[in-house]
């Protein structure tokens, strides 16, 4: 599909990757977590 | 991890207003996610007070339903677009959190079963794809992109493949759209097979994450079927995102060999390139939790955040799935990833209930 092309010259052009955001955003909520800043997140 | 859906690629935004473009679609993401808990929540206890025979239906089919009937019906309007295509980073996100719900012992253990059932997958789902392929007179770098993204990840195993081999974008949207109709059609069929032949949480979590192509999907499959069997299929689905770079570099050095690809030059630094980051922070999160880093509550704290990132991502799935784009691809490419899935599906069966048994689950 057409879409998909673009996502391919996208993902090219990043300069850090989704997976490197990701993981980053997650340890970062990790550590507030841990530090106390987040205490309770409900389900 | 795949998107049917992209930024616009006209002009390149400022990082701000980049930022801000995509506060709608995670909004949307959100409500679309939101909207499946309440219903998993309120439809079952309406039908059992008006007597209804109705099945329980969790909160990850109905957000995927509700994605699919917008992305169907009226569309994603371009202002959601790029906020609905941070589902994969929701993904990524909720995975690493999910290694707090893992202690290392056991991701030894699980991982090491996962590892062995990997490697005899991708030799035996790269060599039937590539048959196919060359039986179906597909042109031979569709074959080797539509084998990746069966082997190993879906589309970003395709698209890491792409750029090694200098596949045409057009073979790859042929194989993006094969890989991602096939993998709508295994959250439903899945868990009805898995019901069917009355698989444990253990093996059917095992089989999800071997057979199921993209990350978001195989993470889906898995926790329709139960939560203990979508942190299986994570794990397995994890394990084998890992092969990732050492596939992609035999694709390549074979294309180098024959003359249609440029040679790879340092392998080790190829091989970190194409690795999965969040395989690393999955791990990490999972030795910090071992290791008592969090207390009980912060662990609970740690796996509601992963569950709420998911549901973004199972959002997200149904979205940007739109069947109207995926028909246009054409029947060849997709025949022979379905004939390969199905084929790949019942070998990862038979995988997985060996295993059971010399493991006992």
């Amino acid at each position: 599909m057409a879409t998909n092309a673009a996502v391919v010259s996208s993902r090219k052009s990043r300069l850090l990757s989704v997976d490197t955001w990701a993981v980053v955003a997650a340890l970062l909520a990790a550590l507030l977590i841990r530090a106390g800043v987040l205490t309770r997140i409900p389900w | 991890m795949a998107e049917a859906i992209a930024l616009p690629q006209s002009r390149p935004a400022q990082p701000a207003l980049q930022f801000f473009q995509l506060i709608p679609g995670v909004l949307l993401l959100a409500a679309v996610g939101y909207a499946g808990k309440l219903l998993e929540r309120n439809v079952g206890t309406y039908a059992k007070a008006h007597h209804w025979t109705f099945p329980n239906i969790e909160y990850v089919l109905w957000a995927i339903l509700i994605g699919l009937a917008i992305s169907n019906t009226v569309g994603v309007p371009q202002i959601f677009r790029a906020g609905v295509a941070t589902y994969e980073f929701w993904l990524k996100a909720g995975i690493v959190l999910l290694g707090s719900r893992f202690l290392l012992g056991d991701v030894l253990k699980l991982g090491g079963v996962s590892l062995a059932l990997v490697a005899i997958e991708i030799a035996g789902a790269i060599a039937f794809m590539t048959f196919l392929g060359r039986a179906f007179g597909l042109r031979p770098k569709l074959t080797s992109l539509l084998a990746v993204g069966s082997a190993v990840c879906g589309v970003s195993a395709i698209i890491a493949t792409q750029g090694a081999i200098e596949a045409d974008d057009e073979d790859s949207s042929f194989a993006i759209a094969a890989i991602l109709a096939l993998g709508a059609l295994s959250l439903f069929t899945f868990p009805l097979i898995g019901h069917a032949l009355h698989l444990s949480d253990h093996a059917y979590g095992l089989w999800a994450g071997l057979a199921v192509d993209n990350t978001a999907e195989a993470t889906a499959a898995g926790a329709l079927y139960s939560d203990a069997a979508g942190k299986l299929a994570v794990l397995a689905k994890t394990t084998r995102n890992a092969m990732i770079g050492f596939v992609v570099l035999a694709y390549a050095i074979y294309w180098a060999s024959q003359g249609q690809a440029k040679t790879v030059g340092n392998k080790a630094a190829f091989l970190w390139q194409k690795f999965p980051k969040f395989v690393l922070g999955f791990l990490l999160i999972s030795v910090l939790a071992t290791y008592h880093f969090f207390t009980k509550d912060q662990t609970t704290a740690l796996a509601n955040l992963s569950r709420w990132a998911f549901l973004l991502t199972f959002a997200g799935v149904g979205l940007r799935t739109n069947f109207r784009e995926m028909r246009k691809q054409g029947l060849r490419p997709f025949a022979v990833g379905a004939i390969g899935e199905v084929v790949i599906a019942v070998f990862t069966l038979a995988l997985v209930a060996g295993a059971g048994k010399l493991f006992g689950f």
